[in-house]
């Protein structure tokens, strides 16, 4: 279905969107995003589970969250397994297996997802909604910003540290969640062991400011966070603990990796969203620090190599 | 002389970091890093220029003979051909 194609039983008052039964409201940085869910089991379980998020702003973009049940949970998981998000054009999303879709009709600032009910169950192991918060804000920043998109999801742990965010990135496995698992109140509070949103550094001071948002992790979200960046580490697992700093080719490089970019949902601009995590990751690389953190699962040692990060970036920012 | 055009592959893109050139294909998935000499054959690859014009430039920017530049040049295209980010046509003359 093409966007003339929606029907006009499918659009909706976005100005009335907060008190319709149904609609949660969340903040996901600068944007605000409504999910319109039929299911009301799912609906009342969400509000609690981003309850932290739940916004009263004015949307920038609806998504219709209609749900169905035709495979049993184990076909399902195997369905999952094998999805591949595909897209016909500029204006969808389908997927190998059918067990979701989605249909952009970004002038009206609506998108209508169809999908397994056990998608959108904060509880399943196999649901996808950190997949539907990354469409929803990248689609909503396509509107809001013109796609300049002010800030990017990197797929890394937050952690807040003296006023200050800490990302350890690196590839699924590397340990980010593990890490987090390390994490004692001494040593810092966890923002999110998957996905933080970074925004672009300013341009007089070149601060980076990270941000808290609704994405499903092994650890829950308590409270919005924004602070600025210190620095960004690589992890990488060891059988001892060390740092290093890196030059800014590999950092480049490895950064790049972890950006999570709208391509995840059904965009076909590939050039351009390839030039957008490209010069995303180049700002960021020119503004802040990266270091590579070998670490195994001795906390203390892991705890004294993130301070001594924090002396070299402190006296970095000194010479 | 050696006729035909060399081109960047679409849906590639390339940055300078410091003095590396990085090459960017795959939707992000595959990046290669490119040594002087590429970056510098790199840099000269619009879709015009052929062989013989890139063994005339690197001639001029480096020390090397005609015959070492040719060796070069020939050799690094089959590279990033293989790497698919470059295509040479032979049939396309100038």
């Amino acid at each position: 279905m093409t966007q003339t194609e929606l029907k006009d039983s499918d659009s909706v008052n976005l100005d009335t969107a907060h008190s319709e039964a149904g609609t949660i409201r969340l903040q996901i940085g600068d944007v605000c995003c409504a999910f319109r869910f039929h299911d009301v089991e799912i609906h009342n379980r969400l509000k609690d589970f981003y309850s932290v998020f739940l916004t009263d702003n004015s949307p920038d973009i609806m998504l219709e969250m209609e749900a169905f049940e035709r495979l049993n949970p184990g076909n399902l998981g195997k369905a999952v397994r094998k999805t591949q998000y595909t897209h016909k054009t500029n204006n969808d999303f389908q997927t190998t297996s059918n067990i979701i879709s989605g249909e952009y009709d970004l002038t009206n600032r609506f998108i209508k997802i169809t999908g397994e009910k056990r998608l959108y169950d904060p509880d399943s192991k196999i649901n996808h909604l950190n997949r539907m918060i990354s469409l929803a804000y990248y689609m909503a920043c396509r509107i809001k910003y013109f796609e300049t998109y002010p800030a990017m999801m990197v797929h890394g742990c937050g952690i807040l540290r003296q006023g200050h965010t800490l990302i350890f990135t690196g590839p699924s496995g590397v340990g980010k969640s593990t890490l987090a698992g390390l994490c004692g109140e001494q040593d810092g509070e966890v923002i999110n062991d998957e996905i933080v949103l970074v925004s672009r550094p300013d341009t007089v001071s070149r601060e980076v400011i990270v941000r808290s948002v609704p994405i499903l992790g092994a650890f829950p979200c308590r409270r919005i966070v924004t602070a600025p960046l210190r620095c960004i580490s690589l992890l990488k697992q060891g059988d001892k603990t060390s740092v290093h700093r890196l030059d800014k080719t590999e950092a480049y490089l490895r950064l790049m990796r972890q950006i999570i970019t709208p391509t995840c949902i059904g965009h076909g601009r590939k050039r351009e969203i390839l030039s957008l995590i490209a010069d995303f990751s180049m700002e960021i690389i020119s503004s802040i620090p990266v270091f590579e953190l070998e670490f195994n699962l001795d906390r203390k040692a892991l705890w004294q190599a993130v301070g001594e990060i924090e002396e070299m970036v402190n006296e970095e920012a000194r010479q | 002389m050696i006729a035909g055009r060399i081109t960047k592959a679409e849906d590639i893109i390339s940055r300078r970091v410091g003095d590396d050139v990085v090459v960017i294909k795959d939707e992000g998935q595959a990046l290669y890093i490119l040594n002087k000499t590429a970056a510098f054959i790199w840099d000269l690859v619009d879709g015009k220029s052929g062989i013989d014009d890139i063994v005339g430039k690197l001639c001029e920017r480096f020390e090397v003979t005609p015959e070492e530049a040719r060796e070069d040049v020939k050799k690094i295209i089959k590279v990033l051909t293989k790497m698919g980010i470059i295509t040479y046509n032979k049939e396309l003359s100038k």
